[in-house]
């Protein structure tokens, strides 16, 4: 699905950042990936296995940093961060469901570690 | 690699990091300059003992760059054109292609439309809406499980767009994809068809979450389905708080006139 396409160009930008450092080998990959960004981290996990390989990234560890959901209260004029795995954002002041999204959407290359 | 090196992964409470090489403060998301970062590869890559130092960076670049830049660029152009562009997603077969047909035979008579239709191997649908009055781009994705900003860019210029005041973009069936790709559309449609069971909002959140406007459609199968209007509409509400939700049929007619005067709406007067 997309998820190997997003692995795709997400390699590409290690390779090029690895590659103006003379890195050698990719150590540790870190994303940051949004709980409602539609993006299965199981899936990218598997794309980055068939990517890598070959490629000065094959073996290293791949981090997957969740980003939870986090919508804004117009009432309460107020940020809070869904605590159900159920996406349903009711605002834990005054229970209202609330549908303007702040964070959660993420599909981030956050951090690379390379020797 | 040896086993001890510093990386900065634990530095992050801080609210910024200590870049473990330079020891300079680094704010999360910002990364070194090249020549700087250089000067430190050449001077730590390798220590005298022969180890070898884990280098960190940190990047926080989107992985969709690309694609949102081309979205807000289209966005732009559609905005600049002074035309609302649609984006329509579902299942395959909760009945988008059957709900434009009929939307450019009434509504499209009085307000210019076109169609972008995207599907991943036939041209069956920008057969079905091809009218004389109507420009009409098929996008035929191949693998590729939903649409993005180039193939719509791409498809949009190679149309007549002059005079348009609504551009509807079909999207591939499929309830996942889509969800993470813009497309420069003003206004994002999910349907949800009464044959499909009225939990399917409570499954694909980050697409329910990212709707304007959601269409339950096939309205006049709900009652030989047994289908639950009452719920599914919950579900909406409790997925979708942002969104309209509009019941209708492309079958029985019931809700076009809402859904029509919802589209006039967004039809700057010409
Ligand atoms: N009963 C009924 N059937 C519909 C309605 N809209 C679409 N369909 C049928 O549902 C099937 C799939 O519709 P289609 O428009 O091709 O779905 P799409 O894949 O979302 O474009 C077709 O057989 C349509 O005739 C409706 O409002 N009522
Ligand atoms: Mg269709
Ligand atoms: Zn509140």
């Amino acid at each position: 699905m997309h998820e190997l396409g997003i692995m795709e160009s997400a390699l590409g930008l290690v390779q090029r950042c690895a590659a103006e450092r003379n890195a050698r080998r990719v150590e540790r990959v870190v994303l940051r990936i949004g709980t409602l960004s539609g993006v299965d981290p199981d899936s990218l996990r598997f794309a980055f296995e068939v990517v890598s390989r070959g490629t000065s990234a094959e073996g290293a560890d791949l981090d997957i940093e969740s980003v939870p959901a986090t919508a804004y209260c117009k009432g309460c004029q107020e940020e809070f961060t869904a605590t159900a795995a159920d996406f349903v954002l009711r605002c834990p002041n005054c229970s209202v469901l609330c549908g303007d999204v702040r964070r959660g959407r993420e599909i981030e290359l956050s951090r690379l570690e390379f020797t | 690699m040896s086993n001890n090196t510093p990386t900065s992964a634990d530095e992050t409470s801080l609210g910024y990091e200590i870049h473990p090489l330079s020891g300079a403060a680094v704010l999360p998301g910002a990364s070194l300059s090249a020549p700087l970062s250089a000067e430190i590869s050449a001077a730590f890559s390798a220590s005298p003992d022969g180890e070898v130092a884990v280098r960190s960076l940190d990047l926080r670049i989107p992985l969709l760059e690309k694609n949102d830049i081309l979205a807000e660029r289209n966005r732009g152009y559609f905005l600049g054109r002074g035309l609302s562009a649609l984006n329509l997603v579902s299942s395959p077969g909760a009945g988008k292609t059957t709900l434009l047909e009929r939307t450019l035979d009434d509504f499209a008579l009085q307000t210019r439309c076109a169609v972008l239709v995207g599907d991943l191997e036939t041209d069956n649908d920008g057969n079905r809406l091809r009218r004389p009055h109507v420009p009409v781009a098929q996008i035929t994705t191949g693998t590729v499980c939903h649409l993005d900003a180039g193939m719509v860019a791409r498809a949009a210029q190679s149309i007549d767009l002059g005079g348009v005041r609504i551009l509807f973009i079909e999207n591939v069936g499929n309830l996942v994809c889509p969800a993470s790709f813009d497309l420069g559309e003003q206004v994002r449609v999910v349907l949800l068809s009464s044959t499909e069971g009225e939990d399917k909002p409570l499954k694909y959140p980050p697409i329910f979450k990212s709707a304007h406007l959601v269409l339950l459609t096939k309205i006049d199968l709900a009652d030989a389905l047994g289908f639950k209007r009452e719920i599914a509409i919950q579900n909406i509400r409790r997925m979708a708080p942002q969104a309209r939700i509009i019941e209708l049929s492309a079958r029985s007619g019931k809700g076009l006139q809402e859904w029509y005067s919802f589209l006039r709406g967004l039809a700057p007067a010409n």
